[in-house]
């Protein structure tokens, strides 16, 4: 597949602070790559020396193979932390300015102002959409140029769920057009839902690259619940129990290798309890991403 | 060039304050420039109620060739309330972040810059135009009978206003860029000529003629303020400067290549 961000050993210091320690990333054509990390990890630093806007201490990148100028960052639609427009220009006067920025075709407007469902609102001044709609017009202008690539920073940063909900919508749509997207969030759920691949940032460092898909690979969780008293200690005799937890009155056992729900089915059947619940869980984003945080201390 | 320019007139035609500013420097600048003989009048009658006559017919204020020099001198007073325009322009990037957007987008910090760069020429080139209008206009009027053979003398005072107002421009673009804030920058502004005042009257206390003092036309203000001598004190039968010196033509060519180097250099280097 072929590479369409390539990054290089990128170093930014402020000061004595390192916000981005030696980053080296690769993302394919396609990919929705997922950039993961706390609060202040770099994730925005990093998207913000890719864009051209922070000037980096040490490293380089190139985007489609070729090092980075304006020019290149015409091709890439991007929207970084919130939204930026000037607040008195409509919704479509802000566009219009991208689109001549870009040298994009002004036509493709009035199909983005569809897309992000902003039509009705166009002729208004931005100062006077709610947050949502400042998002859905920022995902907008970064789709007015047809990109390549799509950069969207926190882009459900601060909606309601049901704004969230619509964005990722956009976003999924987009992906099926074969766009390549690097979405940077703190939202695991999020990331898990929509990402193909993810990185891992913290305190600068890289500390995990790798498909979704590994998520939870290799390990088995079954939840188990059932009307008996002492199942708990039922389900230690069972061969295939590696560790077993309570959490809000289901059991939940991780299993050994080789072992998968339906042996633990049958084991309980075979001692004539019938499961109310059972249920496999892969492991979560969530549960991988602050295993990955925990390990780096 | 075109294209650049064009964005940043997107950005403002839409902007009211723009406008308002802009019309009332075009309003004030034309009404001023246009009644400098009715301001004569009320001179000459004031002073008659001091027992004083004046014959204001003896002053040619608009007979050509001496408009040029009189009406572009008090122009350039006024290039303080465009300079205020472009600190606004400037400013306004940076409080609202756009200037971040624009190169996220896909300008490249210069071509930023150079899209102020072309609204300021854009600017000094409609005040030439203005002033241009308002001369023939109101020296026709005026002038009893026209000398051909000397009707250009003095015209090429407008190449100097045009340098004087867009160097004027250059450096509020410069405040702005360095300092980033409108409030504190267009203060700034406003002071510099102060500024620049007192640093010279410390320099050249007790040297204001002696080895150092031709140093003066070297500041940045005082060389766009030589572009074009005051001319009325020609009035009360003074020697006046009646033509623009090369040498203020080139210190403040400098000064305003100067200035954008500098915007372009603080443009650069930092992160936006």
């Amino acid at each position: 597949m072929e590479t369409v961000l390539s990054v290089n050993k990128l170093t930014k210091n402020f000061g004595k602070l390192c916000a981005v320690n030696q980053l080296d990333l690769e993302v394919k054509r396609g990919q929705v790559f997922g950039m993961l990390g706390p609060n202040g990890s770099g994730k925005t630093t990093t998207l913000g020396m890719l864009m051209g806007v922070v000037n980096p201490t040490a490293g380089n990148f190139s985007w489609f193979g070729e090092p980075a100028t304006h020019l290149t960052r015409r091709k890439i639609g991007a929207v970084l932390e919130h939204p930026i427009f000037y607040p008195y220009l409509s919704g479509q006067k802000n566009l219009e300015l991208n689109a001549m920025i870009k040298g994009a075709d002004p036509t493709n407007i009035a199909k983005v102002l569809d897309i992000v469902e902003l039509t009705v609102r166009k002729d208004d001044k931005y100062k006077t959409y709610s947050l949502g709609m400042k998002q859905r017009l920022a995902i907008a202008s970064a789709l007015v140029s047809d990109p390549i690539i799509l950069i969207l920073d926190e882009p459900t940063n601060g909606l309601d769920p049901m704004g969230i909900a619509e964005i990722r919508e956009i976003i999924k749509r987009i992906a099926n057009d074969g766009k390549t997207i690097i979405l940077a969030s703190h939202l695991l759920d999020e990331v898990q839902k929509v990402c193909t691949h993810f990185a891992v940032l913290k305190r600068g460092n890289l500390m995990h690259i790798g498909p979704v898909d590994d998520v939870g690979k290799g390990e088995e969780i079954v939840e188990v619940q059932a009307y008996h008293d002492d199942l708990g200690i039922l389900l230690q005799e069972f061969a295939g129990s590696a560790t077993i937890k309570k959490e809000n009155g289901i059991f939940q056992v991780m299993m050994k290798d080789g072992f998968h729900s339906k042996d633990l089915n049958r084991f309980l059947f075979d001692k004539g309890i019938v499961a109310s619940h059972l249920a496999t869980r892969k492991k979560s984003l969530e549960k991988q991403f602050l295993e990955i945080l925990a390990d780096a201390k | 060039m075109l294209h650049l320019l064009k964005i940043d007139l997107k950005k403002m035609t839409s902007y009211r304050t723009f406008w308002v500013i802009c019309g009332l420097y075009f309003l004030t600048l034309g009404f001023t420039t246009a009644s400098g003989m009715e301001i004569l009048k009320w001179i000459a009658n004031k002073s008659s109620e001091f027992g004083a006559s004046i014959n204001i017919n003896r002053i040619p204020l608009y007979h050509f060739p001496d408009i040029w020099q009189n009406l572009i001198w008090i122009s350039g007073l006024f290039k303080i309330v465009l300079a205020v325009m472009v600190v606004i322009s400037i400013t306004n990037e940076y409080q609202y972040r756009t200037l971040r957007q624009n190169v996220i987008d896909g300008l490249s910090r210069w071509e930023f810059l150079q899209s102020k760069i072309l609204t300021n020429v854009m600017l000094s080139l409609v005040s030439v135009g203005m002033i241009l209008s308002i001369t023939l206009l109101t020296g026709f009027i005026y002038t009893p009978k026209i000398e051909w053979e000397f009707f250009f003398v003095g015209a090429e005072f407008f190449i100097a206003y045009f340098l004087e107002v867009f160097a004027f421009l250059s450096y509020a673009l410069m405040l702005g860029v360095l300092v980033q804030r409108s409030g504190l920058t267009i203060v700034l502004l406003m002071l510099s000529h102060m500024i620049e005042a007192i640093i010279k009257v410390n320099l050249f206390r007790e040297n204001w003629s002696g080895n150092i003092g031709w140093l003066q036309q070297f500041f940045p203000l005082e060389s766009i303020t030589n572009l074009v001598p005051l001319p009325f004190t020609r009035y009360a039968l003074q020697e006046i400067q009646d033509y623009v010196s090369i040498t203020a033509v080139l210190i403040a060519l400098g000064w305003t290549a100067l200035f954008n180097y500098f915007s372009y250099l603080k443009l650069k280097k930092s992160d936006i």
